[in-house]
């Protein structure tokens, strides 16, 4: 499955302000389509309690089900801690299931802007598993991982990455 | 003595790889460049924190054991990795580091430290000055992440090769298997 990375440069939805184009009672052909092309781009939001999120370090665990986001009242988005339960495990690995953790996460789905005005955004949600002092669990990094870390001091995730974004 | 820092530094550059690179890297790293973003003498900024001469020097002071020097091209220049004999060494390792930053810019209106992560814990600190990472580290968390064999492989092994794409590109048709006898048209 291949991870693919979008960069928006533009900075809010272009497609926002050009879709009232229809002022009077007609309903142009053209308006219907607008309001296709919207509703066919789904709005990713926050990673909340209950999102599962996959796991890409070799800790052992496979997928995790968030319980809380520590910072934000609407959720975590990239870079943002959350305690998480083991859904899913490896049988013999260092996370067992149905283990409380705590987890950076790598992979949003939600676009994150980036101080040059570029979002970033990718497929899938995913985590690292850390202990609760920011050591992380595993000793690899799958797939890319954004460089918003570097500012969130997660350099240690970007050490064991094999690839950054 | 800025001429010897301004030499100092065009000698760091000419060993390094591209400075187009670095000038990239600079772009999306404004955290610690937003406070020398006023300076003309751009070759500067590479030097602004820690050298890697003056890391060297303080490793060795402060007795650390094993360090390795691994040129990266990706995010930062250089990546240093030191062990330490315990977790007090190791926490002293980087309190000597920034004590020393702090040094360099003493007078200046702003300093800027370079960040630390894991102090607390003690296993494994990172120091981020910008060009330059290091890391300290324990002896039970070196064997573990093995950081070494990570970073010195430096080639993508992300990258298919030539063969594996030609095999993936290959049809290959499913074996037909089933007992089911064949209806013969008459």
């Amino acid at each position: 499955m291949t991870n693919t990375v979008t960069l928006n440069h533009l900075g809010r939805s272009v497609f926002g302000g050009l879709g009232n184009i229809s002022s009077g009672s007609l309903r142009t052909s053209l308006d219907s389509t607008w309001n296709n092309f919207l509703s066919q781009q789904q709005q990713r939001t926050f990673i909340q309690m209950r999102t599962v999120l996959k796991v890409v370090d070799n800790s052992g665990a496979k997928k995790v089900m968030c319980i809380q986001a520590l910072k934000g009242k609407k959720g975590a988005r990239l870079g943002d801690t959350i305690v998480a339960s083991v859904k899913e495990a490896h049988p013999n690995g260092k996370v067992k299931k149905g283990e409380v953790v705590y987890g950076v996460v790598v992979r949003a789905a939600m676009q994150r802007g980036r101080c040059d005005g570029s979002e970033v955004k990718f497929d899938d949600n995913a985590v690292v598993l850390l202990d609760k002092q920011g050591q992380p669990r595993g000793t690899r990094v799958f797939g890319p991982v954004p460089h918003e870390l570097r500012k969130k001091k997660h350099l240690k995730i970007l050490t064991l990455a094999e690839h950054i974004a | 003595m800025l001429a010897a820092l301004r030499s100092r530094a065009l000698l760091h550059h000419s060993s390094s790889s591209s400075f187009s690179n670095l000038q990239q890297w600079k772009l999306g790293f404004l955290g610690l460049e937003r406070t020398r973003s006023s300076s003309s003498i751009e070759s500067n900024k590479a030097t602004e924190l820690l050298n890697l001469q003056e890391i060297e020097q303080i490793l060795s002071d402060v007795k650390a054991d094993d360090i390795r020097v691994i040129p990266v091209r990706q995010h930062c220049d250089f990546m240093v990795i030191a062990t330490g004999r315990s977790t007090w060494h190791v926490k002293n390792i980087a309190q000597a580091l920034i004590y020393k930053a702090k040094q360099k810019q003493k007078g200046a209106q702003r300093i800027s430290l370079p960040s630390v992560e894991g102090q607390e814990g003690g296993k494994w600190v990172v120091i981020d000055s910008g060009t330059v990472i290091v890391h300290a580290l324990d002896e039970k968390a070196r064997a573990y992440y093995n950081l070494e064999s990570l970073w010195t492989t430096e080639t993508s092994p992300k990258e298919p090769s030539s063969q594996e794409l030609e095999n993936a590109f290959v049809k290959i048709r499913p074996k037909n298997n089933s007992k089911k006898s064949v209806q013969m048209s008459s």
